[in-house]
C-alpha cells in the first residue's frame, strides 16, 4: 500500500474526530433557547457546525488556490468557522440582551470556570440558562476552531493528496463532515453548553464512533480516487 | 371544553385514497429499490423515466427517516436527512469510481457496477446505525435504527447516482465529475434531496401525522428536484436524445411539482377541518 493512501485516510479521520471534537464544544440551545430558557444559540447542532464547516471550507480554498501548505490552508478554514461562530454568538447575545432583556447566564454550573462570576442568582427559576455567556462563547471559539480546522484539513487531503477537483473535494468533506457532526449531536442529545457540560463527559462514546465511521469514509474515498484513476 | 384523545380522533379520519398500494414500510421499501435500481442501471434510459426512479428512491428514504425519528432523536428530524445525503455523496462518489473500475470488462452494462457503492454505503450505514444505537457507545435506544440508517445510505446513494445520471447523461466518472460536480450542480442535488427526505416528515410532524399525506410532501419536492435537474439538463444539452431529454423533464417536474402540491395543500385542509382538540401528544411504545 502506498503511503500517500494512508495519509488521505489519517487525513480523513482526523478530521472526522475533529468535527466531533467541535461539535461537543459548541452551546447548541435548540428549541428552548428559542423562548430565551436555555443556554446556547437557538438552533441545532447540524445548523451551527454545517454552517460553521461551510465557512472554514470557503476560506480555506480561496487559501488553497495560491498555497500549498497544509497548515496554512487549516488554519485559514478554522479562522473562517471561527469568524462565522463569533458573529452568530454576538448577534444571538445581542438578541437575547436587548431584544428578550435577559441576562446571559450558564444553568450547568454554579460559578462560571473561567470569570468566577456566580451564575445562579441570575438565573430566572424554572429556566436552564440565557444566552450565551463567557465559558460558553470561549468553549463555542475553541470549537469552532477545532471543527473548522478539522475541515479544512480534510479538504486539504482530498484537493492535493487525492487530486478531486476543487468542487468535488469541497462537497465530499463536506459530506463527511455532517455525517461526523451528526453523530456527535446524537451523543449530546442535541443540546449542550460546552466544556462545563455534564454531557461533556460523554465525548469519548463519539469519538470512537466518529473514528470508525471516518474510516470507512476515509477507505472509501481513497477506493473512488484510486479506482477514479485519480491517483 | 373536552379535550378529544389523539387517538380516537384518528381513527375517524377516513382512509384517503390514492398511496394505499404499499401498505407498509419494508414492502414500499422493496418496490422502490427494484425500481430506482433498474432505472439506474438499464444504460441509455431518457431522463423522465429515471426521474420517476428518483422519486421512489427518495420515497424511501423520506419513509427511513420517518421511520427513525417519530421516536425522538434530540437534534431535530432534518439532522437525519442530511445525514442520508451526506453518505450518499460518498456512496455515489465510490459508485462512478467502480463504473470506472469495470468499463473495460463489462462494457456498456458497467453501470450495474455502481451498485457496489450503493451496498458498501449501506454497511457503514448499517456499521453507524449499531454504534449508535449500542447500548456501550452512544446508546440512543430507538429500535431500528440499524435498518433506518442502513436504507438512509442505500436510499441517499442511489438518490445521488441517479441524479448523477440524469445531469452527466451517463455513470462514466469523467463525465460525471465534468458535468454534475465541478460545475457546482451537485450543491443544488444536495441540498433538494435532502429537503425531499427530511421536509415531509418536519413538516407533517406531530399527533395527527399520516404517512399518505406525508408522502405527498416528499413527492411535491421531487418533483421541484426534476424541474430543476430539467431546466439544468436542457440548458447544458449532454443528454443523448438532444434537448427533448431535459424538456420533457422539466414538463415532468413542473406536472408532477403542481399536482402534488395541489393533492397536498387539499388533503391538509380537509384533514385540519375535522381536528378540533388533539389532546396529549400520543406516546409510542
Amino acid at each position: 500500500m502506498e503511503p500517500i493512501l494512508l495519509i488521505i485516510v489519517v487525513c480523513v479521520v482526523l478530521g472526522g474526530v475533529l468535527a466531533s471534537l467541535g461539535v461537543h464544544l459548541l452551546p447548541v440551545g435548540g428549541a428552548p433557547a428559542a423562548m430565551g430558557t436555555a443556554t446556547g444559540v437557538a438552533t441545532g447542532t447540524v445548523m451551527l457546525m454545517l454552517g460553521a464547516a461551510m465557512c472554514g471550507l470557503f476560506t480555506a480554498s480561496s487559501v488553497a488556490a495560491f498555497s500549498d501548505n497544509i497548515l496554512l490552508v487549516s488554519l485559514s478554514g478554522a479562522i473562517g468557522a471561527w469568524l462565522m461562530m463569533g458573529v452568530t454568538m454576538l448577534v444571538a447575545n445581542v438578541v437575547y440582551v436587548f431584544g428578550a432583556g435577559v441576562v446571559p447566564v450558564a444553568g450547568r454550573v454554579e460559578v462560571d470556570p473561567i470569570t468566577r462570576q456566580l451564575q445562579t442568582p441570575y438565573k430566572t427559576p424554572q429556566c436552564d440558562g440565557h444566552g450565551v455567556p463567557n465559558v460558553c462563547y470561549i468553549s463555542g471559539m475553541a470549537g469552532a476552531l477545532l471543527g473548522g480546522f478539522g475541515g479544512a484539513f480534510m479538504y486539504f487531503a482530498l484537493l492535493n493528496y487525492a487530486h478531486f477537483e476543487a468542487t468535488a473535494a469541497g462537497v465530499i468533506a463536506m459530506g463527511i463532515f455532517v455525517a461526523n457532526a451528526i453523530i456527535a449531536a446524537y451523543n449530546i442529545g442535541g443540546t449542550i453548553e460546552g466544556f462545563h457540560d455534564p454531557k461533556f463527559k460523554r465525548l469519548p462514546k463519539a469519538l470512537i464512533t466518529c473514528f470508525v465511521i471516518s474510516l470507512f469514509c476515509g477507505v472509501f474515498v481513497v477506493m473512488a480516487a484510486t479506482l477514479g484513476g485519480l491517483i | 371544553m373536552t379535550v378529544t384523545p389523539a387517538v380516537v380522533e384518528e381513527e375517524e379520519v377516513e382512509p384517503t385514497k390514492g398511496f394505499q398500494i404499499p401498505p407498509d414500510i419494508t414492502q414500499l421499501g422493496i418496490i422502490s429499490a427494484v425500481i430506482a435500481v433498474i432505472t439506474l442501471i438499464i444504460p441509455g434510459l431518457p431522463a423522465v423515466v429515471r426521474g420517476i426512479g428518483l422519486i421512489f428512491a427518495l420515497l424511501w428514504g423520506m419513509d427511513s427517516v420517518r421511520k427513525t425519528s417519530k421516536y425522538g432523536l434530540g437534534t431535530g428530524v432534518p439532522s437525519i436527512g442530511v445525514l442520508a445525503m451526506g453518505y450518499g455523496i460518498v456512496g455515489a462518489l465510490l459508485g462512478i469510481a467502480f463504473v470506472k473500475f469495470a468499463e473495460p470488462m463489462l462494457g456498456s452494462f458497467s453501470t450495474v457496477a455502481s451498485l457496489a457503492g450503493v451496498l458498501l454505503m449501506g454497511i457503514a450505514g448499517w456499521v453507524s446505525g449499531v454504534l449508535s444505537n449500542h447500548e456501550k457507545v452512544i446508546g440512543m435506544k430507538i429500535p431500528g435504527l440499524e435498518r433506518g440508517m442502513m436504507e438512509l445510505g442505500l436510499a441517499g446513494s442511489l438518490a445521488m447516482l441517479l441524479q448523477f445520471s440524469i445531469v452527466a447523461g451517463s455513470l462514466n466518472f469523467d463525465i460525471v465529475m465534468e458535468k454534475a460536480i465541478s460545475n457546482g450542480l451537485i450543491a443544488v442535488m444536495f441540498v433538494l434531496s435532502m429537503m425531499a427526505m427530511f421536509h415531509p416528515y418536519n413538516a407533517c410532524l406531530g399527533p395527527d401525522e399520516r404517512r399518505p399525506r406525508t408522502m405527498l410532501c416528499c413527492v411535491e419536492i421531487s418533483g421541484l428536484l426534476c424541474l430543476v435537474l430539467g431546466i439544468a439538463l436542457a440548458a447544458a444539452a449532454t443528454s443523448a436524445w438532444g434537448i427533448a431529454d431535459g424538456v420533457s423533464m422539466t414538463i415532468f417536474g413542473a406536472i408532477v411539482w403542481l399536482v402534488f402540491f395541489v393533492k397536498f395543500v387539499r388533503m391538509t385542509m380537509q384533514e385540519a377541518y375535522s381536528t378540533v382538540g388533539t389532546g396529549m401528544i400520543k406516546t409510542i411504545e
